[in-house]
């Protein structure tokens, strides 16, 4: 582990967002839920890919903060 | 770009008496003084007539009376008084500024009168805590106001900048930093967990085995900046906040634009330990001092390459992301203070 931020946007009734995380390495590491087969199916998602669900507060910090 | 909504902090309070003292804030300059009961009163300083700045004159009373032909001003700026006349020129005024004593500060409203709440004064108890010894200095830096919010924001110089004084490469290779906004304030937290206290940590805590340390920075539009900074015997539980057995510290920082290129840097320490000990306090501020006046440096020569070529492209980097969130915050409330006066002017 080398230099590394956490991002951590939060709304006015406190609650925190999922945090985005900036790598040393240049990445950015979005915090999220893996999407199961059986969400992707009952939702019609596409089967390929990884997925994650997010919090919508985590699409505000994005917005906001990157 | 200045933020005119806000309380700035004009003076300690110790500086201004019955003598009257002039100062430039957010590009404008203003008069200090004390009536004679003690309230604090702040003035333009620049006469009605012939604009010399008021704080060449003197108090004859409560009234403050121009150097250069006596015009005399009351508390509210009206000129109450001119020599050789009994006519007074209802242009003969100046304006004045909402000013409220507090944590041994005097903070100053620049902007509309009409909404200068106290209540929204930043906390700064420290100074007046008896559970904390403290002390405040004032520096005055040849540059804008934003580099040293940048600085204050920013953890990673200090490997760097005062590598010979309270620094260490430690603090770069391998931090972890977490960034949370909320509303207009910004938070940057650091954790060490379970490492071996710095010498000065030792020397004041007497810290015998590893310890916990945290570095929490706390900014406020549009200037202010206090840092919680402290440690504990490792294992005791500092991280999820339950601090025993250790020691604290807070930066307290309260920077004032003086003009676009200049500022009035009001900063102070607080501890709580040894608090009634003031050769303690006095200790701490100096080596703070010593390492602050190694970021004055820096600022200034900033600011110097910044007039030479005026906003140029520049590069960030992670360390930069509070400085970032304090710069996006700035400028969002700089364009929202602006339309507001447009429309106030539209509708006038």
């Amino acid at each position: 582990m080398k230099f590394r931020v956490e991002l951590v946007w939060t709304d006015d009734d406190a609650g925190a967002a999922s945090s985005i995380f900036l790598t040393a390495d240049g990445r950015v590491i979005l915090q999220g839920r893996a999407v199961s087969p059986q969400v992707r199916e009952a939702m019609a998602l596409p089967a390929q890919g990884d997925m994650i669900s997010v919090d919508r507060n985590l699409i505000r910090a994005i917005k906001d903060m990157l | 770009m200045f933020l005119k909504n806000y309380w700035y902090v004009a003076a300690y309070d110790h500086e201004i008496e019955r003598r009257p003292v002039g100062r430039i804030i957010l590009g404008e300059p203003v008069v200090l003084y004390r009536l004679q009961d003690g309230t604090p009163v702040a003035l333009e300083d620049r006469c009605a007539h012939r604009h010399l700045p008021l704080s060449m004159g003197k108090l004859v009373g409560d009234e403050l009376q121009c150097h250069y032909h006596g015009l005399r001003y009351d508390k509210t700026g009206t000129c109450v008084r001119v020599p050789g006349q009994d006519m007074i020129p209802r242009s003969a005024r100046v304006k004045s500024y909402r000013v409220v004593e507090r944590y041994h500060w005097l903070w100053i409203w620049m902007g509309d009168p009409a909404l200068a709440d106290p209540d929204t004064i930043p906390d700064f108890h420290w100074f007046d805590d008896p559970a904390w010894g403290a002390k405040g200095q004032y520096l005055h830096v040849k540059s804008n106001w934003q580099l040293i919010v940048d600085n204050l924001l920013d953890l990673t110089h200090l490997a760097f900048v005062h590598e010979t004084t309270i620094g260490n490469s430690a603090l770069v290779d391998q931090a972890q930093v977490k960034v949370q906004r909320s509303g207009d304030n910004v938070t940057v937290t650091r954790w060490i967990v379970d490492a071996p206290a710095p010498p000065t940590f030792v020397k004041a805590g007497g810290f015998a085995t590893n310890v916990d340390r945290w570095q929490i920075i706390n900014f406020a539009p549009p200037a202010f900046l206090r840092l919680d900074v402290g440690a504990t015997p490792t294992g005791t539980g500092a991280p999820e906040g339950k601090r025993v057995g250790g020691i604290g510290m807070w930066n307290l920082n309260a920077i004032t634009p003086e003009t676009e290129t200049t500022s009035h840097y009001f900063w102070g320490q607080a501890h709580n330990f040894d608090v009634k000990n003031p050769k303690t306090t006095d200790m701490i501020i100096e080596q703070i001092r010593t390492a602050f006046l190694e970021d004055v440096a820096v600022f200034e020569a900033q600011q110097r390459n910044l007039q030479m070529i005026p906003n140029p492209p520049q590069t960030d980097i992670n360390a930069d992301s509070g400085v970032i969130q304090a710069r996006r915050i700035l400028d969002r409330l700089h364009q929202e203070e602006q339309a507001a006066a447009a429309k106030m002017v539209a509708a006038e």
